[in-house]
Parts: C-alpha cells; structure tokens; sequence
C-alpha cells in the first residue's frame, strides 16, 4: 500500500466512480477505509504474462507456498490460535496451574453473572468512558484544527502532543501519581493558591476515575490529533471556498463542513478509545490497584487479580470473554448510531 | 528477468507439520532442573531459602555456616526468597515451574493448603522422630493448629510474630493516659486525647494511630485478624467450609475502626517516612520483629512499649490475638529429604532458638519459653519481648484454606467501603463480606 494509491482512489471517489455506501465518497485517507479498498490495486502486480502459464483453473497446490506462508501461520497457530482455544476451554475449567484442571461446566459463568464486581467494573468503564470520549474528541479536534493552521514551531507542537503516546504508560503513570498528590502534588498546589481545596485525586472515590480519565485523555491525545489531521487535509478546499463565497462564517463552514467530513475519523477515534477504555489496566493498576472502594476497578485489571492474585484461570478467561463480546457490542451499536448519523 | 524456480520433493509437503512440531519440541522442552546437586566429591548441595529481612538472612547464614563446617557431605546454600507481590506467589510460580528449593523457612501457614494442592512438598510426619521433636517444642493441642485438612504434618511450626498494639509512650502519658487501652472505648478515649492539631493550622496533625487500608488481602491478618482473634477469644474464621466470621463481633471490630477514621484519630491518607517515629502517631499494629527498627531508627529519648489487642467492653480472660506464624516445610524437588530434615532440626534446636531471639527477636513456637533457662537471660535483657512470649502462649494460627487470599481480598474490600470511605454501614458491610466468602468457597 502506498500513499500514491489512495490518492488514486481519491480521484475515483470524487468522480464518483468507486462510490459505494454513504460514506465512501466523503472520506479518503482514513487508514482503515485505504487499507481494505487498495487490495485490488495489487492484483496486476502479479506477473501472469511470462510464462506460457499451464491451466491455471486446475493450479495443483505448491509446497512452496505452504513454506513462505509457514511465519505467519506458525505465528496465528502459536500466539493467536492456541491461545485463544486454550482460553475458550478454559471457561469450562477450574485450574490454578499448579494443579489439574478441573470440568465445572457452566460454573464459570453463572459465577460471573452473579459476581457484583464484574457489573462493578463495567459500570466503571462506562464512567471513564463517558469522561474520557468527549474529552478525548473535543482536545484532540480542537488541537488539530490548531495543528493545521500555518503557526509558528507547528512541527515541534505536533510532535510534543505525539510523545506521551509513545512513553511507557507505566512512566506515565508513575509521573501522574506525582501530580495527582494529596500534599505536594503541583494539581492540588495550585488549586490551593487560587482559593480551592485541595482534593484527593486518587484517594477519594469521587474522584479516582476522572482523575484516570483526564490521564488517558493527555496521554492518547497525540494519536488522535495525528488521525484528524490526516482527515482535515483531505477535506477538499473548494468545499470552504464555495461556503465562504456563500457568506458561511467559520462557526458554520466547521459545523457543515468539517464535521461531516469527518464523520469517519470521528467514528475511528471513537471506536478506537471505546476499546482502549475497555482494556484500561495500566492506569488503575499502578495509581489506585482499582480502589478507593472499587471505584477505578475495570474489568482487565478485575480479570488480571482474579488470574494472577487468586490463581482462577478458567474465571479470568470467562471474563476476558465476556469482556470481548461486550466490546464487540458496543463497537457494533457505536457504529449504527454515529454513521447513520452522518448520512 | 527470470524468476527463479525452486523444487520441492512431494515430502517436502509434509514439512510444515514437521518443522511446527519441532518448534514446539524445542519449546516445551526445557531442562527440568532440580536445585539439589551433587558435586564431583559426592556431597550433596541443599538450598535453603529464608526471609529477605537482613536479621533473618543474618541467621540463616550463620546457622548454614555452622553446619556446613560440621557435615561436609551434605552442605547447605542460603539463598534469599526471589523478590514478588508475596512470598507465596512466588513459591507457587516456582513449584508450577519445578524450581524450588529444598528447603523454605518462612511459609505462611494459610497458604499451606495451595502447596499441599500443587503437590510440592514432603510428609513430615513420616519421619520417626517428627513427634518426638516437635512434642518437644509445644504441646499437642498448639501442634494440631498446623496440621492439614489430610490429617498429615507438611510443616515444623517455627517462629511467630504475634500481634500487638506498639504505643508511642511518651504521647500517651503528655495525653493524660496512664494505662494501656485494654477495650475500645478505652481506645476511643485515648485516642480523643492524643489526637491534635499541633501547629494550630485548623488540620489534625497528631493521630492516635495508622491503619494501611490499601485493600491488599494480608493487610487484613494485621489489624482485622488480630481484633477478631481477641473479641471471640480465638473463635475460627471458618468452620471447614462455612464462613464464621458474619457475627456481632465483626460487626462491633467495624465499628470501632470505622469511629476510630471518621473521627480523625486514624488518618485517610498514607506518609511518607515513618510517622510512629517521628512522633506524629502513637499507636500502631505490630509484631516483635518490628523492634530491630525501633531500636536501630530511634532516636535517644524515644519511649515506646507494647499493650495488648483492645476488645469489646466487658471482655475478661487472657486476651488472644493472631501469631502470624511461619513454618518450615521441604520440597519435593529435593533428592535428599532425609537431610534436609536433620538440618531443620538443626536450625529448630534450642540453641538457634536462643539465636534468632538475639538476631531478629522473632519468637520460636516453643512452649514455656519464659520459664526456660536457655532463654532466660535473653529475656532478662530484653523485656519488652517478655510481653509477646506471653501472648505467644494464648495466640493462635490461621486456617488453611486454598481460598484464604482471595476470602481476606473481600474483607479488605469491605473494610474500606465501610470503615475508610463510609459508604455503607457496618452491619452491611460484614454481611456482604460474609455473603461473598461463602459465595466465594461454595463455587469451588
């Protein structure tokens, strides 16, 4: 995949040539959307012409084949396929790992349905992630449409806002729960000096997982600047000039134009926070371990504790499974309601 | 150009499944090693792993010493317990990978339960003179709080760090109290006193006491346990698989931590350094093992002492409280049982006694500790440990279950909903402790 592809495809879109879907003529260089459309580009790549070709309808299987693909798939068998297959029997199991594993049948699971915890986390995550999502989107859109504005030093602020995303979140972390200190904490230092309280970031449950949530917002932010600027460049510019010359005021031209144009990086920002809010562990694990009381408790680090503190694998996996499909889910409803929305 | 064309023998189809089921050969096949070794002169290498606290890393060295000059055919390693979350993960990761020691000398005996499910360790009671050396040490009925849901012995009871209440003395008597709280209005009562605001800013800076009340499960052996232990005079938590502990008693233990937080005389927040000798707090939980820092980190004119476990109004009788004991068991890694048990009972002897005394003052689980001669100077020199060797004799041990940790986890939990944070009332909070313990064993 090259970016001269997608560019190819751009020309097709706009003239309506490729057009399928409500979205496909609008958005362009999402990654995601170039990726699966570019497949077809590669078919003539293939060097049919060279040899007087034997019935290629009868193509006997060659071994060499099986060879080249062997990495990948030895790769899909051994970190994917075992896993995963080792974990779906898993839920049917009792097993410590030091000792045999153990049929319990559906045991597993009506467990989980009837563990408080496990609605707990999930409350939880809804939590952060009614904080984190329009957080996320509003800095991160704001942020872009700054990006993309001719300023001075716009390279170093696009590349100040990307790093916190490629620093280990357990730095990250660890730097936060300076912050986030009770007594010297440089937060609550400076409440204090305007007249505020102080308040216990990480110690009050109140205030736990908002505080986790404006975290992850700093620290992801960088990826979705990146993704919306790619999604303003490739907005049209005749779209604004015609809208100008119309008398729309700025309010206007970023209400009708730009958001709706970028309805599919709005759907890939949401889509990809909702399932890192769903997989939020290093947060919660090093700052609060899921306290006070629960309230930043999430359902991998409930998973993690029922795996690692308390040796119930066939329990864990029965949540990890839970947990994906309820990703799964809501992927799935986020996706009807935002992009019918944009029609 | 022309492309290359390579030929492949029909075999060769079948090679993916060859070279997949090598891979996986390779990795499954680690060495199995065993820490036992025998070296080229026929001697026999013991590892032995002890606690990571210097004094008892200390004492195993020496003990160790001593007795690799008298058996130079059987010699002993010391090696501290890798560092993890708890001792007892790690011992578990190592017995599911096949790389203990031969000998470990602090286990938990809660944790029992999981090494005797693993399989991991060696009947002790097998060996002809287990009773006899141990009917040495206590009586049968202490004995009998160690042995296994099988009947068996796995483990000599060792030493013990029963739990009592460290008081800051000199706080307690600028306070007007003049005796140790012995219940918790007591407490309640002193705690009202000590507790102020030094500086005059409005905020309290002198606390009656410190709980860590970051709900990690073994906290809880340190303060709940403790108080359960001495409200129902050494009633068990469990009863084989019911859960015990759903009582007044528990529900009185909450409440009286939860009036000791919300009235300011314990502190919602954690320190850094040590408050009990800065002298910001007068009273906290702990075992004798805490006096080697005492005496090291103090300074000239710090008093300190030790009072018992406060329990509800009105009780009477010897108070009891929890022994936090630590056993020695051996592994079935280890190729030479039989000499590893003669260097426990080496390391058990009344002399090492005397010297883990001296080293690490950590009590030996031996009976009549303070009517002995052995340790009779020892004791005379040191009284303030005169008060846990009695307690010694009226503390007891925990159960084990396989579920322990994860039953002390619901507690932890609602120990901070309700005492800390107050977001439900005491009686609900044991309830729902109670509720989720039985859940919790009834869904094994």
């Amino acid at each position: 995949m090259q970016p001269g592809e997608a560019n190819k495809f751009s020309t097709h879109n706009e003239t309506g040539v490729r057009g399928q879907g409500p979205g496909a003529g609008k958005n362009v260089a999402v990654p995601s959307q170039a990726l699966s459309d570019s497949s077809p580009a590669l078919l003539p790549l293939v060097p049919e012409a060279r040899h007087p070709a034997p019935d290629t309808r009868h193509l006997t299987p060659d071994p060499i084949g099986y060879v080249m693909v062997l990495p990948y798939l030895l790769h899909l068998v051994i970190f994917l396929g075992y896993p995963l297959a080792f974990a779906f029997v898993l839920i049917f199991h009792r097993w410590n790992i030091y000792t045999p594993m153990k049929w319990v049948g559906l045991g597993n699971i009506r467990l989980l349905l009837s563990d408080p915890l496990v609605w707990r986390a999930l409350g939880n995550t809804l939590y952060f992630l009614l904080i984190h999502i329009p957080l996320q989107l509003v800095i991160a859109l704001g942020l872009a449409q700054l990006l993309n504005q001719k300023i001075r030093g716009r390279a170093f602020f696009r590349a100040s806002y990307f790093l916190p995303f490629v620093i280990s979140g357990v730095v990250v972390t660890i730097l936060w729960q300076q912050l986030y200190a009770v007594e010297t904490g440089i937060i609550n230092v400076l409440l204090q000096l305007i007249g505020l309280p102080k308040i216990g970031w990480l110690t009050d449950h109140r205030f736990a997982m908002p505080a986790i949530a404006i975290m992850a917002t700093w620290k992801n932010v960088g990826l979705y600047i990146v993704l919306f600027l790619v999604g303003l460049q490739s907005i049209p510019s005749h779209l604004y000039e015609a809208a100008e010359l119309d008398g729309a005021s700025g309010w206007q031209q970023f209400r009708l134009i730009t958001i709706p144009m970028l309805n599919p990086t709005i759907m890939l920002v949401l889509v990809l926070s909702t399932i890192g809010g769903f997989s939020l562990f290093i947060e919660p694990y090093v700052m609060t371990g899921g306290g006070p009381a629960n309230s930043t408790l999430s359902g991998i680090l409930y998973l993690y504790k029922q795996a690692f503190f308390f040796s119930k694998m066939g329990y864990a996996t029965t949540i990890g499974f839970f947990w994906a499909t309820i990703i799964f889910i809501v992927v799935l409803i986020q996706r009807r309601f935002v992009e019918t929305e944009a029609m | 150009m022309q492309p290359v064309h390579i030929y492949l023998s029909p075999s060769l189809q079948m090679r993916p499944l060859a070279i997949l089921l090598l891979l996986v050969l390779s990795v499954s096949c680690s060495s199995s090693r065993s820490s036992t070794s025998v070296d080229t002169g026929g001697r026999a290498t013991l590892t032995y792993w002890s606690a990571t606290n210097a004094q008892e890393l200390d004492f195993a060295n020496q003990v160790a010493a001593e007795w690799n000059v008298q058996h130079p055919e059987v010699q002993i390693k010391v090696e501290p317990v890798p560092s993890g979350q708890s001792s007892e993960e790690v011992i578990l990761a190592a017995i599911a990978s096949g790389t203990t020691p031969d000998i470990y000398a602090n286990v938990f005996p809660g944790a029992m339960q999981d090494l005797l499910d693993a399989q991991g360790i060696v009947q002790l009671d097998a060996y002809p003179d287990f009773y006899d050396v141990l009917h040495e040490r206590m009586t049968p009925e202490l004995l009998n709080q160690y042995r296994s849901s099988d009947g068996h012995f796995y483990q000599v009871p060792w030493k013990s760090n029963p739990i009592m209440v460290l008081y800051n003395t000199r706080m307690l008597r600028e306070a007007g109290v003049s005796s140790f709280p012995t219940t918790y209005s007591e407490f309640l009562a002193a705690a009202a006193r000590v507790t102020r605001d030094r500086d005059g800013d409005g905020r309290i800076d002198q606390w009656m006491a410190t709980i860590d009340y970051y709900p990690i499960w073994y906290k809880r052996l340190y303060d709940y346990l403790p108080l359960y232990a001495a409200a129902t005079n050494g009633q068990t938590l469990f009863q084989g698989r019911r859960i015990m502990f759903g009582n007044e008693s528990s529900v009185a233990i909450f409440r009286f931590l939860h009036e000791c937080f919300a009235k300011g005389y314990v502190p919602r927040q954690s320190f850094q350094g040590d408050v009990f000798l800065d002298g910001r707090v007068t009273a906290k939980f702990v075992g004798p093992n805490s006096i080697g820092h005492l005496e090291r980190y103090r300074s000239a004119d710090f008093e300190y002492d030790f009072g018992p476990i406060p329990r509800p109004d009105g009780a009477t009788g010897q108070p009891v409280s929890f022994a936090d004991p630590k056993s020695i068991v051996i592994f079935k890694t280890c190729r030479h049982p039989r000499e590893a048990w003669e260097f426990i009972k080496f390391v058990i002897s009344k002399r090492h006694d005397l010297r883990l005394l001296e080293l690490s003052s950590q009590l030996p689980i031996r009976a009549g500790l303070l009517e002995d001669e052995t340790f009779a100077d020892y004791f005379e020199r040191n009284p303030k440990l005169v008060k846990f060797a009695e307690q010694l004799a009226t503390a007891r041990s925990i159960e084990s279950i396989a579920e322990l940790k994860e039953i002390f986890d619901a507690i932890a939990q609602e120990v901070e909903a309700s005492v800390v944070f107050d977001l439900k009332p005491p009686e609900q909070a044991v309830h729902d402790a109670a509720r989720r313990s039985q859940q919790i064993l009834d869904a094994q």
